[in-house]
C-alpha cells in the first residue's frame, strides 16, 4: 500500500506503455511504407522527369531507380527506409528534387503552434461550456449551449472558414484573409480548428462532470460549507479529470490531422498543407514522411493522454486490487469511435 | 428523466425520427435526384451566370450558369451513392472479420482484435488522404480509401457482440447437433453481430458524408465536373463574397447531414439528460404553505416528534410540518410527509426506520442536503432565542453560513463521502477554512490535525497525508466526524454512522459520539436503523415509517413500551436495551410502504397485523400514548394505556 509498491506499479505500467506504443508506431511506419507499394505510377519515373524537366530517357529512370534502391525487394527497402527515417532522411521531394526531412522538420513549427493555439481555444472554451452545462439547471440557456456544441462538431471546418472570412475579414474588415503574418492572421485558423474541438470537449466535460457531481463526496462538501465553485475545482473537475484528460489527447491528435484542411484554406506554410500538396502530386516520400509526422503524433498525443490520467489518480496506482467507486467507469476513451472518425479530423 | 423525454409530449421513437429527418431527407434527394432535379447539373449556361435565386433557379446558378438546386440535389446523389458503397464494403468485412474472430477465440481473436485496435487508433481522415495521395483521386479511390479505416468500428461491435454468444448453451447444443461453423456463424451469430452494425452505421452516415466534403475540397475526393456539395464549395470559392446563394447551401446540407447523424449518435448512447446535484436551481422557492411556525389545527394530520417546548432556548433545531417531494407527472410526489421533531442542547434524537421510510431526508433536507428538484416546505428553526435562524427557503450562499458552522453531518457511506482525490488533511483544511478557523497553510493543518486526534485518530500528521482509500472504514468515519466538528457546530447530524462497521469499530464510535455530545453539548439527530446506536445513544426517538412519523417519544417509553404496532414488529425479537452492536431491528414481513400520499388510510394498514376496516380509510394522527411526551399514530393504540385521543389542550399544542 505505501510507496514501493505503487512506484513499481507505475514503472510496470509505465513500460508496458512504451512497449505498446513502440509497437503501434512500428505499425503505423510499415503502413506508411506500404504506401510506396499502392502507388501508380513508377516513383522512379517522376524523380527522373522531375530533374530532366521533361520525360526521362529509360536509362535516366534507370539511375533514379538504382539510387532510390527501388529495384530491392520490398522488406529490404522497409528496413532501409526505417533506418534512413529515424536519422530524419525521407529520401528526395518527387516534385521539388529536394530532401523532405529538413522540410518536414521547418513546417513543423508552424503546426505545432497553431495546433497549441487552437488547443487552448478548445480547452478554455470546451471546459467554460462544459462545465455550464453541468451546472445549470435544464432550460433554455443549457439547451442552447449543448446545441450549440453539437452543431460546432458539425461544421464542416471548410465551410465555417469560409463563413468566418466572408464576416470577419471581408465584411468588418477586421482580420485579413489569409496568410501567417500577425496575430491577427492566427484568428481564425485558431478558431477554425479549436472551435470543433471545443464542442466536442465540452460535451465529454459536461457528461463526466456532471457524474462527478452527483456523487456523495459533493453533498458532503455542501454539508461542510463549501461554495460551487470550490466544489467543481476541487471534487468535480478533477474526477471529471480522467475522460476529459483521454478526449484531450485524441483532441490535440484531430487537431494536428485538422490542420491538414485548415492550413490549406489560410495558405499556412505547414505539414498539414504539406500534406495535401503532396497527396495532390502524388509525391510519395513527401507524404510518406508527413503522414509519418501527422500520423505518429495523433498516436502518441492519444496514448501520453492514456498514461498521465493513469498517472495522476491515486487509485489507480494501489497495488491492491481493490477498486474505487468510480473504477467501472474509467478506462476506455469516451468518444465513440475513439477518436478515428473523420468527425474528428476532418473538422 | 420522465419529465425531459415528455418536453416535446411526442414519444422517443418519433422524436428519434425527427432526429434522424435530415438523413432521410437526405437518401430520397440522394435517390430521386435525377426526378427531382429542374435541370442538368452539368448543363453550362455562361450567359446565366451567378443569376441569384428566381423562379427559374430556386437557389440561383453557379459561376457556368449551372443550376444550383440540381447540383445540391445530385450532390446528394453522389454523396449517398459513395456513402452507401463505403458502409456496404465496411460492414461486410467488418462484422465478417469481427464474427469470426468472436467466434474462434484464442490466438486468432487475439491477433485481429490488435489489429483492429490499430485500425481504430489511426487518424482515419490522414489514412485516406494518404491513400488518395497515392493512388490518385477519383470515386473508386474515395470508397477504398474510406472503407480502409471505416471497418474497424465494425469489427469491433460485431467482436464483442459474438464474443459475448459464444459461450451460451444455445450454440453449444446447435454444435452438438452437428451445425457446422459456416452454419453456426452465418445462421446463429451474424444476424445478431449485425444488428448493432447497423444502429452504429445509421450514425457513421454523417462522418462518412464529411469526409467526402472535405476530401473533395480539398481536390482528391470526387473530381468536377460532378456535382459534389465540397467540390461546389471550391468551385465557387471566388465569389463567395458577392453570390451568398454559392456559400450557404452547400454548407448547410453537409452541417444537417453531419449535425443529425451527430444527434443520433448522442440519442443512441443515451445522451446526458440527468441533471446533477451541483446543478443551479432558482434561489430557494418560497414555499406554497407558509413557512413560519404555526400552531396546527386541532386535529391536523402533522406529525410530531415533540411537544411544544418548555424551554424554548435549549432548543437546537425544530422542524415542524416537513415535507419534502419531487415533480412527478404535473404533480409532486412526496416522500415525506408533514414531519415534526425538535432535539435540545446536549441531547440526541435517533430517527428510526426501514431504507425508504424518509429518514434521511427528513434529517437532511432542513440544511438543503438533499437533490435541488426536491421541493421542500414546512419550517426548520436552528437554535433558539435571538439567535434562531430559519432554515427554509434559504440561498445557497446562506447556507454556507450555517452548514459547515452551526451544522456538522457524517454521512452514512465514509468512502462515497470523501473525495477520492484528495487526502484526507485537504478535506479536513477545506472544512477549517470554511468554518473561517483556518489561517496560513502550516495554520490550518494545525487545527485540522487537532480536530483528528479528537475524533479520536492516532497520529493525525500522517492520517491526513493519507487517501480515503488508504484508510480502514472505521477511520474514515473518524475523518468525516473531524470534518464535522470543524466549525464547533451546535449540532451534529448523523446518517446511519455505524452502518457497514464491525461490532468492536461500532461501539467505539457510538462511545466517541457520546463522549463528544457530552464534552462539546452538542445535539446530535441520529438517523439509524441499529438498535445498539439508538439503546447506547439516542435520549428521544422518533419511528418513521412511509414517509411519516409514526411514533415518537424518550427512548426508555419507546423501546419499553412501544405503542405503534409497526414499532411493535421492529423491536419484536430484538433484545431490549443493551442490545449488542450490530444488532438490526427484525425485518417485518411484506413489503415496505411507498409514499406518505400512496393511500388515504394508514400506511402500515397492508402488513398490520391488527388492522382493522377503518386503517384503510382514516389516516391515524399522532396522539399521547402511554404518557404525553410518548406518542403514536394507530387507530387502535395497543400500547393499551393510552390517555384515549388526547384532550384538546393536548392536540392544540402539537
Ligand atoms: S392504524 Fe390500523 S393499520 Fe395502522 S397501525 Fe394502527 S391498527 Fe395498524
Amino acid at each position: 500500500m505505501r510507496a514501493p509498491g505503487r512506484l513499481r506499479f507505475a514503472g510496470r505500467y509505465v513500460t508496458r506503455w512504451a512497449v505498446d506504443t513502440a509497437g503501434v508506431l512500428l505499425a503505423l511506419s510499415a503502413g506508411t511504407f506500404a504506401l510506396v507499394l499502392l502507388a501508380r505510377g513508377d516513383p522512379a519515373a517522376i524523380l527522373a522527369a522531375t530533374r530532366a524537366g521533361r520525360s526521362a530517357t529509360p536509362e535516366q529512370i534507370e539511375a533514379v531507380r538504382a539510387e532510390l534502391g527501388l529495384d530491392a525487394p520490398a522488406p529490404v527497402r522497409y528496413v532501409r527506409w526505417l533506418a534512413d527515417a529515424s536519422t530524419g532522411d525521407f529520401g528526395l521531394s518527387l516534385r521539388t528534387n529536394t530532401p523532405v526531412g529538413p522540410e518536414i522538420a521547418d513546417r513543423m513549427g508552424v503546426t505545432l503552434g497553431l495546433v497549441a493555439g487552437s488547443a487552448a481555444v478548445a480547452l478554455v472554451a470546451g471546459v467554460a461550456v462544459g462545465v455550464a452545462g453541468a451546472v445549470l439547471g435544464r432550460g433554455p440557456v443549457r439547451g442552447a449551449l449543448r446545441g450549440g456544441a453539437l452543431l460546432a462538431t458539425s461544421v464542416p471546418a471548410f465551410w465555417l472558414s469560409y463563413l468566418l472570412v466572408l464576416v470577419l475579414a471581408l465584411r468588418l474588415g477586421l482580420v485579413p484573409t489569409s496568410g501567417m503574418a500577425g496575430p491577427a492572421t492566427w484568428v481564425m485558423p485558431m478558431a477554425v480548428l479549436g472551435l470543433p474541438a471545443a464542442g466536442a470537449l465540452s460535451r465529454v466535460v459536461a457528461v463526466t462532470l456532471r457524474e462527478a457531481l452527483d456523487q456523495p463526496y459533493v453533498l458532503a462538501a455542501q454539508a461542510r460549507g463549501s461554495g460551487p465553485v470550490s466544489i467543481v475545482l476541487r471534487d468535480g473537475l478533477p474526477n471529471a479529470a480522467g475522460p476529459i484528460l483521454s478526449l484531450a489527447g485524441v483532441t490535440v491528435g484531430s487537431l494536428l490531422v485538422g490542420t491538414v484542411v485548415v492550413e490549406q484554406i489560410f495558405g499556412w506554410p505547414g505539414l498539414g498543407a504539406y500534406f495535401v500538396h503532396a497527396a495532390a502530386a502524388r509525391d510519395v516520400p513527401a507524404l510518406q514522411a508527413a503522414a509519418l509526422a501527422l500520423g505518429g503524433g495523433f498516436i502518441l498525443a492519444n496514448r501520453l493522454a492514456d498514461v498521465l490520467q493513469a498517472l495522476i489518480d491515486p487509485r489507480s496506482l494501489r497495488d491492491a486490487g481493490g477498486t474505487g467507486p468510480r473504477a467501472a467507469g474509467r478506462g476506455r476513451r469516451p468518444s465513440r469511435r475513439g477518436g478515428t472518425g473523420p468527425r474528428e479530423e476532418a473538422t | 428523466m420522465t419529465q425531459g423525454h415528455r418536453r416535446w409530449g411526442l414519444p422517443a421513437t418519433v422524436r428519434t425520427t425527427l432526429v434522424a429527418l435530415p438523413l432521410i431527407v437526405f437518401a430520397i434527394a440522394g435517390v430521386l435526384a435525377p426526378v427531382l432535379a429542374p435541370a442538368d447539373p452539368t448543363a453550362n449556361d455562361l450567359a446565366a451566370g451567378l443569376l441569384p435565386p428566381s423562379a427559374d433557379h430556386l437557389l440561383g446558378t453557379d459561376q457556368l450558369g449551372r443550376d444550383q438546386l440540381s447540383r445540391i440535389l445530385y450532390g446528394a446523389r453522389i454523396s449517398l451513392a459513395v456513402t452507401a458503397a463505403v458502409l456496404a464494403i465496411s460492414l461486410a468485412a467488418g462484422v465478417v472479420i469481427g464474427t469470426v474472430a468472436g467466434y474462434l477465440g484464442g490466438r486468432v481473436d487475439r491477433v485481429i482484435s490488435r489489429l483492429i485496435d490499430m485500425a481504430v487508433s489511426l487518424p482515419g481522415m490522414l489514412v485516406a488522404l494518404a491513400v488518395i495521395g497515392v493512388r490518385g483521386p477519383g470515386v473508386e479511390n474515395l470508397v477504398i480509401a474510406l472503407s480502409l479505416w471505416a471497418w474497424a468500428p465494425y469489427a469491433r461491435i460485431a467482436r464483442a457482440r459474438v464474443a459475448g454468444l459464444r459461450g451460451s448453451p444455445h450454440l453449444d447444443a446447435l454444435r452438438l447437433l452437428g451445425a457446422g461453423p459456416v452454419r453456426v456463424i452465418g445462421r446463429h451469430l451474424l444476424p445478431p453481430a449485425l444488428a448493432p452494425c447497423l444502429v452504429y452505421a445509421s450514425t457513421d452516415v454523417g462522418a462518412i458524408v464529411l469526409s467526402v466534403a472535405t476530401l473533395s475540397f480539398l481536390g482528391l475526393g470526387i473530381p468536377p465536373p460532378h456535382a459534389e456539395w465540397g467540390q461546389m464549395l471550391i468551385e465557387g470559392r471566388p465569389y463567395l463574397a458577392s453570390a451568398w446563394w454559392l456559400a450557404y447551401p452547400p454548407g448547410i446540407a453537409i452541417t444537417a447531414v453531419v449535425f443529425a447523424g451527430n444527434l443520433l449518435g448522442e440519442r443512441l448512447a443515451g445522451g446526458d439528460e440527468r441533471p446533477s446535484i451541483l446543478r443551479w436551481v432558482r434561489p430557494a422557492r418560497r414555499p406554497r404553505h407558509s413557512i413560519a411556525p404555526r400552531p396546527a389545527p386541532a386535529g391536523s394530520p402533522a406529525t410530531s416528534a415533540a411537544p411544544a417546548a418548555s424551554a424554548e432556548d435549549d432548543v437546537v433545531l425544530r422542524v415542524r410540518d416537513l415535507s419534502a417531494g419531487y415533480p412527478h407527472g404535473g404533480g409532486l410526489r412526496r416522500v415525506v410527509a408533514g414531519v415534526s421533531y425538535e432535539v435540545r442542547r446536549g441531547r440526541v434524537l435517533a430517527i428510526v426506520g426501514e431504507t425508504g421510510s424518509g429518514k434521511t431526508t427528513s434529517a437532511l433536507a432542513p440544511f438543503g442536503l438533499v437533490d435541488p428538484g426536491a421541493v421542500v416546505t414546512g419550517s426548520a428553526t436552528l437554535g433558539g432565542g435571538a439567535g434562531a435562524l430559519e432554515l427554509m427557503g434559504r440561498t445557497p450562499p446562506e447556507r454556507h453560513r450555517v452548514n459547515g458552522r452551526r451544522v456538522g453531518v457524517v454521512f452514512q457511506d465514509s468512502l462515497a463521502a470523501l473525495n477520492p482525490l484528495r487526502t484526507v488533511g485537504a478535506h479536513v483544511d477545506e472544512a477549517v477554512r470554511n468554518a473561517g478557523r483556518g489561517g496560513r497553510r502550516a495554520a490550518t493543518r494545525r487545527v485540522s490535525e487537532e480536530l483528528l486526534r479528537l475524533a479520536g485518530l492516532p497520529d493525525p500528521a500522517v492520517i491526513a497525508r493519507e487517501f480515503p482509500h488508504q484508510l480502514s472504514g472505521g477511520m474514515r468515519q473518524r475523518v468525516q466526524i473531524a470534518i464535522a466538528l470543524a466549525g464547533e457546530p451546535e449540532l451534529l447530524v448523523a446518517d446511519e454512522p455505524t452502518s457497514a462497521l464491525d461490532v468492536t469499530v461500532q461501539a467505539q464510535l457510538l462511545d466517541l459520539l457520546g463522549r463528544l455530545r457530552d464534552e462539546l453539548a452538542m445535539a446530535m439527530v441520529v438517523v439509524s436503523h441499529d438498535v445498539a446506536v439508538i439503546s447506547r445513544l439516542a435520549d428521544s426517538v422518533a419511528v418513521m415509517y412511509a414517509g411519516r412519523i409514526v411514533e415518537t417519544g424518550p427512548l426508555a417509553t419507546v423501546i419499553g413500551n412501544p405503542d405503534h404496532p409497526y414499532t411493535r414488529g421492529l423491536l419484536d425479537a430484538v433484545p431490549r436495551p443493551g442490545a449488542a452492536p450490530g444488532t438490526r431491528f427484525r425485518t417485518m414481513p411484506g413489503r415496505s410502504g411507498a409514499g406518505p400520499d400512496d393511500t388515504g388510510g394508514c400506511a402500515f394498514a397492508p402488513r398490520c397485523p391488527i388492522a382493522v376496516a377503518a386503517c384503510a380509510d382514516d389516516r391515524p394522527v399522532l396522539e399521547a400514548a402511554s404518557t404525553v411526551a410518548h406518542r403514536s399514530a394507530c387507530l387502535r393504540h395497543p400500547g393499551g394505556t393510552a390517555l384515549q385521543p388526547g384532550t384538546a389542550r393536548e392536540r392544540d399544542r402539537l
